[in-house]
């Protein structure tokens, strides 16, 4: 009888220890398949601040705050003002600042700063190119040097390449092999666990089809 | 047993029993009503929040009991938190969000000013604008087209506001350039000393400066250099009339930079047909060594070192003798060097320190004369900038230099050093995100003059709407008499010149209207006789600070660089009224170097299919008074009106792999005959027109980098 009601106590206890992270886990799973459906910067912003929620109630965890700095970071591609791309890039960096204090050295935030950096520089590429084409490339160096296993920024850099004109270097053609090398990643890669990025590899894949042969 | 067990369930499952949920529901807006859609509210400490709609009105459920902070935030606002009570059933919540003054959002001062930069929002240019307009690539041509600033074609510098070019300061990295264009001779404009591309801001002031600058009755020119260079690269550069060459390194805090180039005009001159009648035509060499080290997080070390040699002669018709012709022949060494460390002190201080050396020496040979002039600049500065109330900030400094000039004309020598110092302070206040402040005094201290001088400086931007706001200025400008006075006596004060300015501004989205009113009021102007030339037989004035003048106006700017897709224009128009009474001026008089009306409109767009940036500028400007002595009016002829449309081109290509631009440039395509004014001999009776050196000046270069063309591979 004791044994039985000790038994109940120590797995109420387990189960009050892991409730928190299970709930985490859950909402945190929730969003992050809800962003296939994402559309409209209103959604994205919607996204973001439901993932900030998530981080500002758990304060140690970098994956809500990378989420809520990739929904805005979406969302200024998504906009058409320049002047609320940059503001949207803006909070973008400011949340992932936040990540990167409680995750330093991720492959994965630097494959973001690569691409808020892009972004960026799509806003006005004659004017930026210098500065941001820079920070952009460096940035995706770093990523890949932090986990060469990462296909994310493999696939950004193929993607830049696609879209860059081909008197500078780039052009479908060009990024053809380094797109098949980034799919080639992202079907090796095996991510930590569920919450973990896993975005990228249908839009390199649907850029692949692109390509004429 | 079971009973236990069931007991035991009973309190686990309890809490969930009474697990009654409540309903948040309210609306959020700003201070003046209006609906703030985005909004982030939620429970402190939970993941149960929404996102406020359209129309600011939130909705949400809440499982939390009892006492909790609920929180609304939004980007640009102060972040709200309430204490609440959660109870069973409906809460009614509107919330009042108070904007926030952040450096992001709040209004720029910019009375006066035309900025350049790729880093802030909100400037009017973009320094890729200074290398595509007009025809040379040069900084000072390309602010040329901006409102504010007159057409001098017979010599370089900036003549803004009916200042003359000596009343404009050219500052690199928070330090006075002495000699910021190349040594010339009358009428050959010389070029600007530094590449635009060293660049990554441009503060172009045309009046109401900031009290961290002194020394210029009219405008400032402010230069900020590029921090770290972003990539290792070589690079190669020909040219028309000369060859270059560069190479950067980057390692990961530190960049060295290397450039050199060898220029000589003679093959160009052969081919293009010259007015001037050049014996030598200019050789130069110009050398730069740019070292940028990141010392701390924050802190950036910059180093900047130039060399540049250039030596030419030519002939020039004598108009009291017209068998024979002048003959001056011009040599120019001249070294630069400007040190400079900056940082960011924990969350409130930051700090600037600098120094900077110019050696600048000049052999001018008329005839069978031989002169030579050497300056001498050595300069410290010194600021310390501290974050007060919200953004807003005060800046303290104090700047130091040291000139010595050294001139020799045949066997008579003379030397005149000065010491000068400085000393600011300088407040940025933002009262609210519309309203902000920058109230500076600036003190001056020169030994040659031994007077001390105060110069109050007060800036206001105030925001009318997004994208509009009312700019107001004033200031007093002190300038030290420049040395050809200074070399006969130390017995003068300080020139001044008040400044009043208004101007409204519009910046949306890609649409830039600008227009401002000016009044400025020149005191104690130097008076006095250091050259006869070109006011032959005019009375010889004693030297004093008898002087005045004044200058107004209206200057407007409008960009647009929306409309027309891949492509922008801006269209310039300045109203000036000027006229003074300096030098040996025998009476009040509209100054040589300024016309009533001048206008410029420049186009340029990014044409995909043939991978170009095409450029296309045109200026008019109304006649400039010259000096006919024939005329009792003094400065009473003007001479004709000025034309100019030039075209440039710069193609983007490979050449072996290597990402390559072709730069091709014309001016004066439909062959104006510019006239800047008339000489005259010394009896009157002969006049010659005062002519650029050709019609036209055409360049094409070619610059390569040698690199992978693509530089994320």
């Amino acid at each position: 009888m004791k044994l039985i009601l000790s038994l109940i106590i120590c797995l109420l206890f387990v189960n009050i220890a892991q409730a928190d992270d299970t709930k985490y886990f859950e909402a945190m799973k929730k969003q992050i398949y809800n962003m296939d459906s994402l559309n409209t910067v209103e959604d994205f912003v919607d996204a973001a601040n439901a993932f900030e929620r998530i981080g500002n109630a758990e304060q140690n965890k970098w994956l809500p705050f990378y989420y809520a700095s990739l929904c805005n970071t979406l969302a200024s591609f998504v906009d058409t003002t320049a002047i609320l791309k940059d503001a949207y890039l803006d909070q973008a960096l400011k949340l992932l600042a936040i990540a990167d204090s409680l995750q330093p050295d991720e492959s994965e935030i630097y494959a973001l700063k690569g691409m808020i950096a892009q972004g960026r520089l799509q806003i006005d590429p004659m004017n930026r190119y210098m500065k941001y084409g820079a920070e952009m490339s460096s940035n995706f160096q770093k990523a890949q040097q932090l986990n060469p296993k990462n296909p994310r920024p493999d696939y950004l850099i193929a993607a830049t390449t696609f879209y860059t004109p081909e008197q500078f270097g780039g052009g479908p053609k060009a990024a053809k092999p380094m797109l098949e090398a980034a799919v080639k990643k992202f079907n090796e890669f095996i991510p930590e666990d569920e919450l973990m990025p896993i975005w990228g590899k249908d839009h390199a894949e649907i850029l692949l089809k692109q390509i004429p042969e | 047993m079971g009973k236990i067990i069931y007991t035991i369930l009973l309190v686990i499952l309890l809490p969930q029993l009474f697990f009654s949920q409540t309903k948040i529901t309210g609306k959020i807006t700003d201070s003046s009503s209006n609906p703030l859609p985005g909004a982030n509210i939620y429970i402190k400490g939970s993941y149960d929040g929404v996102t406020s709609k359209e129309d600011g009105s939130y909705s949400f459920k809440t499982s939390e009991k009892g006492e909790a902070i609920i929180v609304a935030s939004y980007v640009g606002y102060k972040t709200f938190e309430k204490n609440i009570t959660l109870s069973k059933g409906e809460l009614k919540l509107d919330i009042v969000l108070e904007e926030q003054v952040t450096e992001m959002n709040a209004v720029v001062i910019s009375a006066g000013s035309f900025e350049a930069s790729d880093e802030k929002k909100g400037v009017i240019l973009r320094p890729l604008d200074v290398v595509t307009t007009g025809s040379d690539a040069d900084l000072y041509s390309a602010l040329e087209t901006l409102p504010g600033t007159q057409m001098i074609g017979e010599t370089e510098g900036l003549f803004v506001r009916g200042g003359s070019g000596a009343e404009t300061v050219t500052i690199v990295d928070e330090m006075v350039v002495q000699k910021p264009f190349f040594s010339s001779v009358p009428d050959i404009p010389a070029r600007g000393r530094f590449s635009p591309m060293l660049f990554k801001g441009t503060v172009f002031s045309t009046g109401g400066y900031s009290a961290q600058y002194g020394q210029a009755l009219s405008s400032a020119l402010i230069l900020k250099s590029q921090d770290l260079a972003t990539q290792t690269l070589s690079s190669i550069s020909l040219m028309i009339f000369g060859l270059g060459g560069s190479h950067t390194q980057r390692w990961e805090n530190t960049s060295l930079a290397f450039e050199g180039a060898y220029y000589n005009i003679a093959p160009y001159n052969k081919v293009f047909k010259q007015r001037t009648e050049w014996d030598k035509s200019p050789v130069g060499i110009e050398t730069t060594l740019n070292l940028r080290h990141k010392l701390t997080k924050t802190g950036m070390l910059k180093s900047f070192f130039s060399y540049n040699y250039s030596d030419f002669s030519l002939y020039m018709p004598n108009l009291d003798n017209l068998v024979s012709k002048d003959h001056i022949k011009m040599r120019t060494d001249n070294y630069y060097l400007n040190i400079s460390y900056r940082d960011v002190l924990g969350e409130d201080w930051s700090i600037f320190g600098g120094v900077s050396y110019s050696n600048d020496k000049d052999w001018i040979t008329p005839n069978a004369d031989n002169a030579e002039s050497k300056e001498q600049l050595a300069q410290g500065k010194f600021t310390l900038t501290k974050r007060i109330i919200g953004s807003s900030f005060l800046t303290v400094g104090s700047e130091y230099q040291h000139t010595v000039y050294d001139d020799l004309y045949n066997e008579l020598k003379s030397k005149l050093t000065e010491n000068y110092v400085a000393g600011f302070a300088e407040a940025d206040i933002f009262f609210t995100n519309d309203l902000a402040a920058r109230i500076g005094l600036r003190t001056e201290y020169s030994r040659l003059l031994d007077k001390t001088n105060f110069a109050p400086r007060i800036s206001v931007a105030y925001r009318l709407g997004s994208y509009d706001q009312l700019n107001f200025a004033y200031g007093k400008f002190y300038q030290t008499p420049e040395k050809d006075f200074l070399i006969y006596t130390q017995n003068f004060d300080y020139e001044n010149a008040d400044h009043y300015i208004a101007n409204y501004q519009y910046i949306g989205e890609g649409k830039t209207f600008r227009v401002e009113v000016y009044y400025k009021n020149y005191d104690n102007l130097v008076k006095g006789t250091v050259y006869t030339y070109p006011y032959f037989d005019l009375p010889v004035v004693p030297f004093s600070n008898d002087g005045n003048g004044y200058a107004k106006g209206i200057d407007v700017f409008w960009r647009d660089s929306r409309t027309i897709s891949n492509g922008d224009y801006w269209i310039s128009y300045s109203y000036l009224d000027t006229k003074r009474n300096f030098r040996n001026y025998p009476s009040m008089a509209f100054p040589t170097f300024a016309t009533p009306h001048t206008f410029s409109i420049v186009f340029k767009r990014w044409f995909e299919e043939i991978t170009a940036i095409i450029g296309v500028t045109y200026s008019h400007a109304t006649g400039r008074p010259y000096f006919n002595p024939n005329n009792p009016e003094f400065l009473g002829d003007r001479s004709r009106s000025f034309n100019n449309l030039s075209f440039n081109i710069s193609y983007v290509t490979n050449v072996f792999d290597n990402f390559t631009v072709i730069f091709f440039s014309i001016d004066n395509i439909p062959g104006f005959n510019n006239i800047y004014g008339y000489r005259y001999s010394s009896d009157g009776k002969v006049s010659s027109p005062v002519l650029s050196p050709a019609m036209r000046s055409v360049f094409l270069g070619m610059f390569i980098s040698l690199s992978k063309t693509n530089p994320y591979q």
